[in-house]
């Protein structure tokens, strides 16, 4: 075995080097006018919704390939932000760049997640499913609907009162969201700001709801909104 | 006799009951505290450029205004005393405190 690290090590460690070079220069050519050199997405650029602050992402590396490759609007968000990138670059090259982002500007998400998990009263295995589901859907259709709408397909009165107005925030579809139902909650708890988006997007629900509640919405969505 | 009555209960709504305006400005209820009296009725203005949903789940005094278009007024009125608390549907950081006499 230590043999087999021996001679193998340096190749892995090599392969690991050329990805994130690879990445690095792909940012520098795609990324970096929208994203901003240090992923802060401290732009000028005048966008309809503010590009995600890369070092904030509650998004895994696998995640982060997904929407470089497909864009963000398969995956729920508004047709306008993050486009597809599957006909610039192959996965190979997507790949890299997921690689660079997530440990270029995001090194400590999972320490940081299993941080916040750790202080939360997060414990989906202990919990009455059925009780759970329909305290969840009370208060998806009582709050997220308002936004989100009934269904969660981003369609509600709100969305068609703000369309035009210059302050819109663009509800995601959440029938197309790819976060696990612990994102959902930990996104929900501490709001969109905190995970990188604009400070007018997603309010941070902890402050209304206790961790058991907001299980309970993650829950919900997980088994009855999202349509994979 | 009857009429009577009934026209002197309708002029004393309009000459005692009060209506009370609170706008909602920078994802804040203003004032956020409020004295009503059973009868009274509170406009909610919407200043912010993005709309709001007040509602309460008191029992007594339920409402819900449903989502406010920026530059709209709603007006709901006061059915029982008591405390309670109005909130925005969307933004969970606002919260106006009713205190409700007879």
């Amino acid at each position: 075995m230590r043999l087999f690290l021996l001679i193998f090590f340096p190749f892995l460690l090599f392969a690991s080097n050329t990805k994130f070079s690879l990445g690095e220069k792909l940012y520098k050519e795609a990324c970096i006018s929208c994203h901003g050199k240090n992923g802060k997405s401290n732009t000028d650029m005048h966008l309809p919704v503010k590009p995600r602050k890369l070092d904030k992402s509650i998004l895994t590396q696998n995640q982060s390939f997904q929407i470089i490759k497909y864009g963000a609007h398969p995956f729920g968000a508004h047709a306008d932000i993050m486009p597809t990138f599957k006909y610039i670059y192959d996965d190979t090259q997507i790949e890299a760049l997921s690689v660079y982002i997530t440990e270029k500007f995001n090194s400590n998400r999972d320490k940081k997640i299993q941080t916040l998990l750790n202080k939360s009263k997060y414990s989906p295995s202990n919990a009455n499913i059925k009780t759970m589901l329909e305290r969840g859907k009370k208060i998806f259709l009582k709050k997220c609907a308002k936004c989100h709408g009934k269904t969660g397909d981003g369609q509600s009165e709100y969305v068609r009162q703000s369309k035009n107005s210059d302050s819109f925030i663009y509800p995601y579809n959440l029938q197309k969201i790819l976060l696990t139902p612990q994102q959902i909650f930990l996104f929900s708890k501490y709001g969109g700001h905190f995970w990188g988006t604009d400070k007018d997007d997603m309010p941070a629900w902890g402050k209304k709801y206790n961790d058991e509640q907001l299980q309970a919405v993650a829950l919900y969505i997980e088994q009855y909104i999202i349509q994979r | 006799m009857k009429k009577i009555l009934f026209t002197l209960s309708v002029l004393s709504t309009f000459l005692y009951a009060a209506n009370h305006i609170v706008d909602q400005k920078g994802k804040t209820f203003i004032p956020h505290t409020l004295k009503v009296k059973v009868g009274d009725t509170i406009t909610f203005k919407n200043s912010d450029p993005f709309s709001h949903n007040a509602y309460t789940d008191d029992p007594a005094n339920e409402f819900d205004i449903g989502i406010q278009a920026p530059g709209t007024d709603k007006t709901v009125k006061v059915k029982a005393p008591g405390n309670f608390d109005v909130e925005c549907a969307i933004h969970p950081n606002m919260l106006l405190e009713v205190s409700a006499s007879k």
